[in-house]
């Protein structure tokens, strides 16, 4: 019963880490209708900053999520303004997808080319001790991890429904024609809301870098989990991604213990195939309709 | 107050207005009448800025609009009602009427605007926390107007409000727009219903096939013999 | 016109010459230089060339993106080392690891092509990462993470040489055939329904085209190269191991090539394996490990440069300077070549659509209420309403591409029994066409490429699909733009197209979706004469339409539906001066004033 117990609480620890990477994309595909090929590499440049901030000035990680952040907005407003936007008209859809899969590669192997194969890890600075919840060991920084998703989730989900930025963003997310007829500037609510979906990432890298080594490769084990995450929980949805993680964070540690721990992703892929082929609204169901058909 | 000179627009390689000249004067309201895929939606478009002219001007109040962006155009005063309602569909009747007041200069009146337009529709008064999506066609027409509005427009253009609804309802509409005209507003209507807003209309303009091929008064416009043959079925 | 048509051939045949230097050089570059670091990037050269070009199948032709190929590659490399290793010859092995791809192909495309554009990529690499996954758990088949070594056999029976030359020979000559098949796919009807299954599905559909059978064909034939190209590459790499057989980055770069080359095109991947396989071998010899990522950071770079300034690829910027410039003139107004009609009235013959009670609900609106009919031989049915009333959703119904809540059409076929279509390959093959409201061309078709794809309905063969297109464009006034972009016509043009591409298809029931809105005078005109002919060949046409006059001296009988009702049918000339018609259009008032 302990061990059940220790595994649930792992696999909702590894839920909030999922969640941190997930959200940023689901905003990005709800409003911008793109999926950013490129989020997980948004992660790795974020642990990467983290881990040179927090050495070089020999400052606690979390610290440098203040610059981490704001830097990743505006790595992620430049995507929207200089690689999507010019897109955004275009007829075909392969066109976006290999832009940001172009942005991904060249990210990654930029990453290599300046350092290397070799994992880098982030000074720790306590966040890898444990405290006892109960029977249940867990790291201190997992659940700041958690916390932190909780806290973004809520903070968005009010900065959409309460401000008029907000409500401006979900409106053109909803009818873009129309937001335009409102005197909403469409392509500035894009570029926002990708800079905004990409310092979500990077604040979720400032919390990930102490507990994770950082490699030029972290990103894309992250993003295909946040993928899943984001379809589980319903593409756009906020609230959705969140729970989709705590899902598949659940599912991944309970079916590494049952099934074998070589077999973990196999079996969280599957479950995304068959959420894709079969439920493509997600589990909490949205309007979201990514097969497009036609009549 | 609105001139549109000579101007051609269209979609990619295809072209649907020609040479398109009219100009609206204050306090008037003016319609365009014409077929099915004349060319009525695209002029609109291209007034309120979704579309950009490839040539020709359009200035409003004296100043030249023909390349600004849809949303610069509004906070010039010009807003466009358009076809099919086009409501924020899972944002409630409010948050709609308050996305209408988000231009610059109609955001610091907007709890005051609210409160007038809710006196020109008190039946949106008991639905204001209903998401938009619920509403019946002619509540979505009448959400639709006031969330225009809510723009504090001097210039409001109408693209076919009787769309899709049923003949008492459109009665319902054309009454309130002759309430909008009424306040002031300058109204340019497009429609489909050309009994019905030439009855509505100080003048009007027929387009046919891209091209502007008759203007005049709205009471000549019933009479006149080609209109009642093409439009009117008489 | 002979001068136009000398451009095209030329600026062909001068292609045809420059890939067949580029595949000559291909060969006579390594042996002439005779180095084994050259001979090396000509194998890969070839194999991703290859690879790539697999790939265009499903991600070019059909328009499935697909970032998952290295599935085939991996399954037909470790077929191929498997089987080596239990003494089987990876000749044999090569078809072996082909029939396990194509079965592979099925089972993961099927069920995805529900998906379109950046969730059919992401289910190719959540299925990717399976067979990872799969790959690594599997060690008694697969060697696990430790990967597995061929036994060094020497010899044309093991693909296994010491010399280059062999290797590259072969690679080269599985160049060839994925090439070969390619292009002939691309100029066959296969090819023709992938493209227009790509760029309109729902015309394509309406065209008789078998959309999923189509893209399944693709996809099996493209696992089936991809997966005999990697049997072929694992006994020249002579080891294998998951990590790099089922890789995502392998199947992007895969994907890159085609992209950078030209999405779509025969020629375009091998150009661009051809362009970037050397600079990135070239910088990895010269630079060696100090290098490590910069051959992938170009890629991303270059992948990132191409989509924003040259969507089309290098074969995009090759059309652009062999294209004859000014290829569509002016107006499309060539004359409707309408055949004369007989004066005297005809009776309408047998009936031949039965219309039952159909009934359609959208979430809580009632858009179709008890709508029925029916329609004989060789007669008119004019449709009118006003905007919004419901009559396309009637004739989504009357084709397939809706189902009814309630309600049931027959269509009497050919040989005279009465059947109910379903889909809306049904409502083709039993000789309904139709056209689109909104309409729907090929774009990245001529003119006569679109009506072609109707006409394969009839003429499974290019040659006689091409003439019968042809002709019904000449037909329709389109003689003159047959080899345009039919992007580049005018409204009025895409209508007669859309038309076009129907009349080919040789229909016995017609729907035509307001063909006439947005046409001028003369137009119009035309096409109330070319209708009338078509009627007059024993067709029956049901035609929604806005234009009255059209609609007056067209139909032999109209129906009106207002609210998802039929509130009035009959004769055109009493249904117009109905009180429920006038009151529908133009509202209560009216009927007083």
């Amino acid at each position: 019963m302990d061990t059940f117990l220790q595994i649930v609480a792992n696999g909702l620890m590894l839920g909030g880490l999922f969640a941190i990477v997930a959200v940023g994309l689901t905003l990005i595909f709800g409003i911008v209708k793109v999926i950013n090929f490129a989020h997980g590499e948004f992660l790795m440049v974020g642990m990467y900053l983290s881990f040179l901030l927090s050495t070089g000035l020999d400052v606690h990680p979390y610290l440098t999520a203040a610059a981490v952040a704001p830097a990743l907005f505006v790595l992620g407003a430049l995507t929207q303004r200089l690689l999507i936007q010019p897109l955004m008209s275009a007829r075909d859809e392969h066109v976006q997808i290999f832009a940001t899969v172009g942005l991904s590669t060249a990210l990654m192997n930029l990453a290599l080319l300046i350092f290397g194969a070799d994992i880098a890890n982030t000074p720790a600075h306590g966040v890898r001790s444990q405290v006892m919840l109960g029977e249940v060991r867990i790291l201190t920084g997992q659940l700041w991890v958690l916390a932190a998703a909780v806290a973004l989730v809520i903070g968005l989900q009010l900065f959409m429904k309460k401000t008029r930025t907000g409500r401006a963003i979900r409106a053109t997310a909803q009818n873009r024609a129309a937001a335009r007829l409102m005197g909403i500037n469409d392509k500035f609510i894009y570029i926002l809301t990708f800079g905004i979906g990409a310092a979500c990432v990077g604040l979720g890298s400032s919390l990930i870098a102490p507990l994770y080594p950082t490699s030029p490769t972290i990103g894309t084990y992250f993003v295909l989990i946040a993928f899943v995450c984001v379809v589980l929980g319903g593409l756009g949805s906020i609230p959705g991604a969140f729970f989709g993680a705590l899902v598949i964070g659940l599912v991944d540690a309970l079916s590494g213990f049952y099934i074998g721990s070589d077999l973990r992703e196999a079996v969280v892929f599957t479950i995304f195939l068959l959420i894709l082929i079969l439920k493509p609204s997600g589990l909490f169901g949205t309007r979201m309709n990514l097969s497009h058909v036609s009549p | 107050m609105l001139e549109v000179k000579n101007v051609d627009a269209g979609y990619g390689s295809t072209v649907i207005l020609q040479d398109v000249s009219l100009h609206v004067e204050p306090g008037e309201v003016v319609t365009i009448v014409g077929a099915n895929g004349a060319g009525k939606t695209t002029l609109l478009r291209t007034i309120s800025g979704l579309v950009t002219p490839r040539t020709g001007s359009i200035t409003f109040e004296g100043r030249d609009i023909t390349r600004l962006a849809a949303h610069e155009t509004v906070d010039r005063g010009v807003t466009l009602i358009p076809e099919g309602r086009q409501l924020f569909p899972d944002m409630t009747v409010r948050d709609n009427l308050l996305m209408g007041a988000y231009s610059r200069h109609a955001r610091d009146y907007q709890d005051d605007t609210l409160h007038q337009v809710l006196e020109l529709f008190p039946r949106l008064r008991e639905r204001l926390d209903q998401h938009a999506s619920s509403l019946s066609g002619g509540e979505q027409q009448m959400v639709a107007i006031a969330r225009g509005m809510m723009a504090r427009p001097k210039l409001l253009m109408f693209d076919e409000p009787s769309l899709g609804l049923a003949p008492i309802i459109v009665a319902q509409v054309f009454e309130v727009i002759a309430q909008v005209a009424a306040t002031g507003t300058t109204v340019l209507i497009v429609e489909q219903n050309v009994f019905h807003t030439l009855k509505a209309a100080d003048r009007g303009y027929v387009l046919e096939n891209g091209r502007m091929v008759l203007s005049d008064d709205a009471e000549a416009l019933l009479q006149n013999d080609h209109v009642r043959q093409a439009y009117l079925g008489i | 016109m002979t001068r136009a048509s000398d451009t095209p051939m030329t600026a062909h045949r001068l292609g045809l010459i420059a890939v067949a230097v580029l595949l000559a050089g291909l060969v006579a570059v390594p042996v002439a230089v005779g180095d084994q670091f050259v001979y090396h990037i000509f194998i890969t050269i070839c194999i991703f060339a290859a690879l790539s070009t697999a790939w265009n199948i499903v991600g070019g032709y059909a328009g499935q993106l697909s970032l998952g190929h290295a599935i085939f590659y991996g399954i037909g490399g470790y077929a191929g080392v498997i089987l080596v290793n239990l003494g089987i010859s990876p000749w044999i092995g090569m078809f072996a690891g082909a029939a396990v791809a194509v079965v592979a192909a099925i089972v993961v495309s099927w069920p995805c092509f529900r998906l379109h554009g950046p969730f059919f990529a992401l289910a190719t690499i959540a299925f990717l990462e399976v067979f990872r996954v799969l790959a690594l758990h599997f060690r008694e088949l697969t060697g696990g993470a430790t990967g597995l070594m061929i036994p060094l056999k020497i010899g044309w029976e093991w693909m296994v040489f010491r010399e280059r030359l062999p290797a590259l020979l072969i690679a080269f000559g599985m160049l060839l055939v994925c090439l070969a098949v390619a292009w002939a796919i691309r100029s066959h009807r296969l090819g023709f329904y992938l493209v227009a299954t790509r760029e309109r599905e729902s015309a394509a559909k309406a065209a008789g085209v078998g959309t999923v059978k189509v893209r399944l064909m693709a996809v099996a034939v493209s696992a089936a190269l991809s997966a005999m190209v990697g049997t072929f590459h694992a006994m020249y790499l002579t080891f294998i191991e998951p990590e790099s057989m089922f890789s995502l980055q392998f199947s992007i770069q895969i994907a890159m090539f085609a992209l950078i080359g030209g999405i779509g095109t025969v020629w375009g991947p091998l150009l661009g394996a051809m362009l970037l396989v050397p600079i990135t071998e070239f910088a990895r010899g010269a630079l060696g490990s100090e290098a490590i990522g910069l051959h992938g950071f170009v890629y991303g770079v270059v992948l990132m440069l191409v989509v924003l300034f040259l969507p089309n690829g290098i074969m995009g910027l090759v059309h652009r300077f062999t294209a004859a410039p000014g290829k569509t003139v002016g107006e499309q107004a060539a004359p409707v070549a309408a055949a004369p009609r007989s004066a005297e009235p005809r009776e309408a013959g047998r009936e031949v659509m039965r219309v039952e009670g159909l009934q359609k609900h959208f979430g809580g609106l009632h858009v179709t209420n008890d709508v029925g009919f029916t329609l004989r031989e060789g007669e008119i049915l004019g449709v009118i309403g006003p905007n919004g009333a419901g009559k396309t959703t009637v004739f989504n119904m009357l084709s397939g591409f809706l189902k009814p809540d309630e309600g049931k059409v027959s269509v009497l076929s050919p040989s005279g029994e009465w059947q109910q279509p379903v889909t809306p390959g049904d409502f083709a093959s039993i000789g309904v066409g139709r056209t689109f409201q909104i309409v729907q061309p090929f774009a990245a078709m001529t003119v006569e490429e679109n009506i072609m794809v109707g006409a394969f309905h009839r003429h499974p063969h290019v040659g006689d699909a091409r003439e019968a297109a042809r002709e019904t464009a000449h037909r329709m006034g389109l003689g003159p733009y047959l080899n345009a972009e039919a992007s580049s016509l005018t409204i009025g043009g895409l209508k007669r197209l859309e038309v076009a591409r129907v009349m080919a298809m040789e229909p016995r029931i017609l729907l035509l979706d307001e063909v006439m809105a947005g046409i001028n005078q003369t137009d119009v005109r035309r096409a109330v004469d070319l209708m009338l002919s078509i009627r007059d060949t024993g067709v029956s046409i049901i035609a929604i339409e806005h234009v009255m006059q059209a609609v007056m001296s067209l139909s032999d009988r109209v129906i009106v539906i207002n609210s998802g009702q039929i509130i009035a049918q009959g004769d055109p000339h009493d249904v117009v001066r109905d009180a429920h018609v006038i009151e529908a259009y133009l509202g209560k008032d009216f009927t007083h004033a």
